[in-house]
């Protein structure tokens, strides 16, 4: 009985044909495929062509995996084993095509799902192309704005210390004002964009943080008079005095927070808080937030206004809109991560968290005093020493002209003019000058290229000549590559009268 | 006189070796990817010159992206090979000199044809920069899905096979 059942079964299975040495059938038990006596096995099936090359081969017996019939054999999937034999080849077919279809199925699966995530990597890596257009885009379009908007605030600068009515000078005024604005829309441009392109890395030093808070607070009690607000500054007495981390960047975090807070806020009050989490070792984690009692931001919108130009988008308030993207840029860099609680007509509370060190011993360096350069003139007049003769190598002639009329300005100085880079070389050796300002980029030859000249010159008094170099690129690492060729300060356009003598005088009396 | 020719078509899976073959024998196209699974064959008699025929037996194989896996049996026989890589997806060529040569190892006397797939999906200047850029050199570039260049290359390695049977 039971070999009847195995016979059975066996036979819907599998299929035996026996064919000779040129592939005519023989034999067939016509299990499932009915085949004539006689017939070529190749007009069965075009696989059976294979049993020629078979035969060729040393091995008597030869396996196929998985090989689809198709129609002619109702989609069968067989395993096929071909034995030679002396009459010819034994043709053994087996049908699992259950088996199959479900390892079929597996494989549709892992396939669709690589070819997916592949189609995922494709699409990032657009969306990198894309994001990397988009920071060039801003770099050298924040750039070619450098040049113009430094042209137009040196000229409003002299233009306000020109005989003009006053009606004049109040629109000077207004000027100013839209100028600075600008430029601090410009310097945030720039700002996310270095954040984007990985570009902006954090300089860590010892500083005095209730010195900044300070700041902080002497300049937004005078905006909370102007605005009918209170500002409130509440500085834990265990936050440590002095920390070591970025206080330019912390300086940036907390004033685009507290601008934020004011712009938002019609009445009531504008709070900054410092506290202390707790502290290890020489490391102190604490808390900044700032409150304020404005309208508030509906839930909807917490997710978008930290996204880059999402004021822009939406047309609401002044400004880049780019605070607060900034904002959490810039805490990311610090490996921490702006939070925010905020009920609409509730007012906000933005608040983070940041581990900073704890100097062991405070460098007394922090606490310097300022040079002014009122103080400088000053100095500079009582000696009675003759004036400073200063090489202004500058190839823009604006630029060029209100560089004079400042520097004139100073009372201090003897200026010599120079606007090809290749002959610069000549005119310092002749010259005898106490200091060297030069563009960056220059007509034939580059700043900085002429500054390594001049330091690898071997007479002392030219080598050591101190050089000023201005450019408007922003960019970190082009300015440490200025520097490494030698130039000993570096002002980025545009910049303020002041801040220029201040430098000026730095350069001259060291 | 009609000869019979094996033609063994290899490649990444999802390349679109079925679609080619779909395209080249039946003139027709699905947009729904049905992996395959072993092999699967097909018959499609050609005329390459009057009155002389050659009947192309086509081996629709699993793809695979490691080309070492290719079972042996598969291969007995061969006459010639088509390998095809996807266009749009670098990681079906990125590796195409390596694979090519184990390729010729397993099969170092079949003349073959390297086609790139699927041209419809992209630009063709874009595509010659980044195959350019790659060292990437093929025969054809096709379209199962418009039917660009299919017949050529089928017929093209039909044509090689018979010049070859000629010379034997
Ligand atoms: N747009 C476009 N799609 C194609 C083309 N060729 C194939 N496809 C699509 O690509 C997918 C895969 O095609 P198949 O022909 O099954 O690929 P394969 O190489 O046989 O895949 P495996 O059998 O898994 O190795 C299917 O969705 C096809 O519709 C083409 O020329 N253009
Ligand atoms: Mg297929």
């Amino acid at each position: 009985m039971l070999k009847k059942y195995k016979d059975d079964y066996f036979s819907d299975n599998v299929q035996f044909i026996l064919t000779d040495n040129q592939g005519i059938v023989l034999e067939s038990d016509q299990s499932f495929l009915k085949i004539e006596i006689g017939t070529p096995m190749e007009e069965v099936h075009p696989f059976f062509g294979s049993i020629s090359a078979v035969q060729e081969l040393s091995e008597n017996t030869t396996f196929f995996n998985c090989v689809q019939l198709g129609k002619n054999a109702m989609e069968r999937i067989v395993d096929i084993e071909m034995h030679k034999k002396k009459e010819g080849v034994l043709v053994m077919v087996h049908d699992l095509t259950d088996h199959y279809v479900s390892y079929q199925a597996i494989a549709q699966s892992r396939n669709e799902s690589i070819i997916n995530s592949e189609l995922v990597v494709l699409k990032n890596l657009e969306l990198q192309e894309r994001e990397k257009f988009k920071n060039q885009f801003i770099r050298n379009f924040s750039h070619e704005l450098r040049n113009p908007l430094t042209s137009i605030i040196s000229i409003t600068n002299i233009l306000r210390s020109t005989d003009l009515s006053d009606e004049q000078k109040k629109m000077i005024d207004f000027l100013k004002e839209s100028n600075s604005n600008l430029k601090i829309m410009l310097e945030d441009i720039l700002s996310i964009g270095m954040i984007a392109s990985g570009k902006l890395h954090l300089d860590h030093k010892i500083f005095s943080l209730s010195d900044l808070l300070e700041l902080l607070r002497f300049t937004y009690s005078a905006r909370a008079k102007e605005q009918n607000l209170t500002f409130n500054l509440d500085f834990g007495t265990k936050v440590p005095e002095h920390v070591e981390g970025d206080r330019l960047r912390i300086y940036q975090i907390l004033t685009n927070l507290l601008d934020n807070a004011f712009k938002h806020t019609k009445e009531g009050s504008v709070t900054l808080s410092v506290e202390l989490n707790q502290k290890w070792a020489n490391r102190a984690s604490m808390r900044f937030s700032v409150s304020d009692t404005g309208a508030g931001i509906p839930k909807e919108s917490i997710q978008a206004i930290f996204e880059s130009f999402h004021q822009i988008e939406t047309g609401n308030g002044d400004g880049s809109g780019l605070g607060l993207p900034i904002v959490k840029g810039l805490l990311e860099l610090m490996g921490s991560k702006v939070q925010l609680i905020s009920k609409l007509g509730d007012g906000s509370k933005f608040y983070f968290d940041i581990v900073l060190k704890e100097p062991i011993h405070t460098l007394a360096t922090t606490k310097r005093n300022k040079e002014t350069v009122a103080n400088y003139q000053k100095k500079k007049s009582l000696s009675g020493a003759a004036k400073y003769k200063i090489l202004l190598v500058e190839d823009d002639e604006k630029v060029q002209m209100l560089l004079f009329k400042t520097l004139l300005g100073a009372k201090c100085f003897n200026i010599d003019f120079e606007s090809d880079g290749a002959k610069v070389m000549q005119t310092v050796l002749q010259g005898n000058y106490d200091a060297i300002i030069m563009d960056v980029s220059l007509p034939n030859v580059n700043g900085d290229h002429i500054t390594r000249l001049i330091r690898e010159f071997p007479l002392k008094q030219i080598k050591k000549i101190p050089i000023l170099g201005l450019t408007a690129n922003a960019y970190a690492d082009d300015i440490a590559l200025y520097k490494k060729a030698g130039m000993n300060i570096l002002m980025t356009k545009p910049f303020e009268e002041e801040e220029l003598l201040n430098s000026v005088f730095k350069l001259v009396s060291n | 006189m009609r000869v019979s020719k094996k033609i063994v078509v290899l490649g990444h899976f999802g390349v679109g070796k079925t679609s080619l073959i779909r395209r080249f024998v039946e003139d027709s196209f699905s947009n729904d990817y049905k992996v395959s699974i072993g092999v699967h064959i097909t018959k499609k008699v050609v005329e390459i010159t009057a009155g002389n025929q050659v009947s192309l037996i086509l081996w629709d194989l699993e793809g695979t992206d490691d080309l070492s896996n290719i079972r042996d049996s598969y291969l007995l026989g061969t006459h010639g090979l088509i390998y095809v890589f996807d266009v749009t997806r670098p990681s079906t060529f990125e590796n195409i000199n390596g694979d090519l040569r184990i390729v010729g190892e397993k099969l170092p006397n079949a003349p073959k044809i390297v086609v790139g797939n699927k041209v419809d999906l992209v630009v063709p200047e874009d595509l010659d920069r980044l195959l350019q850029r790659q060292g990437i050199t093929y025969d054809y570039l096709s379209s199962a899905k418009t039917g660009g260049m299919v017949n050529d290359l089928f017929l093209h390695l039909a044509k090689m096979l018979s010049s070859d049977a000629k010379k034997i």
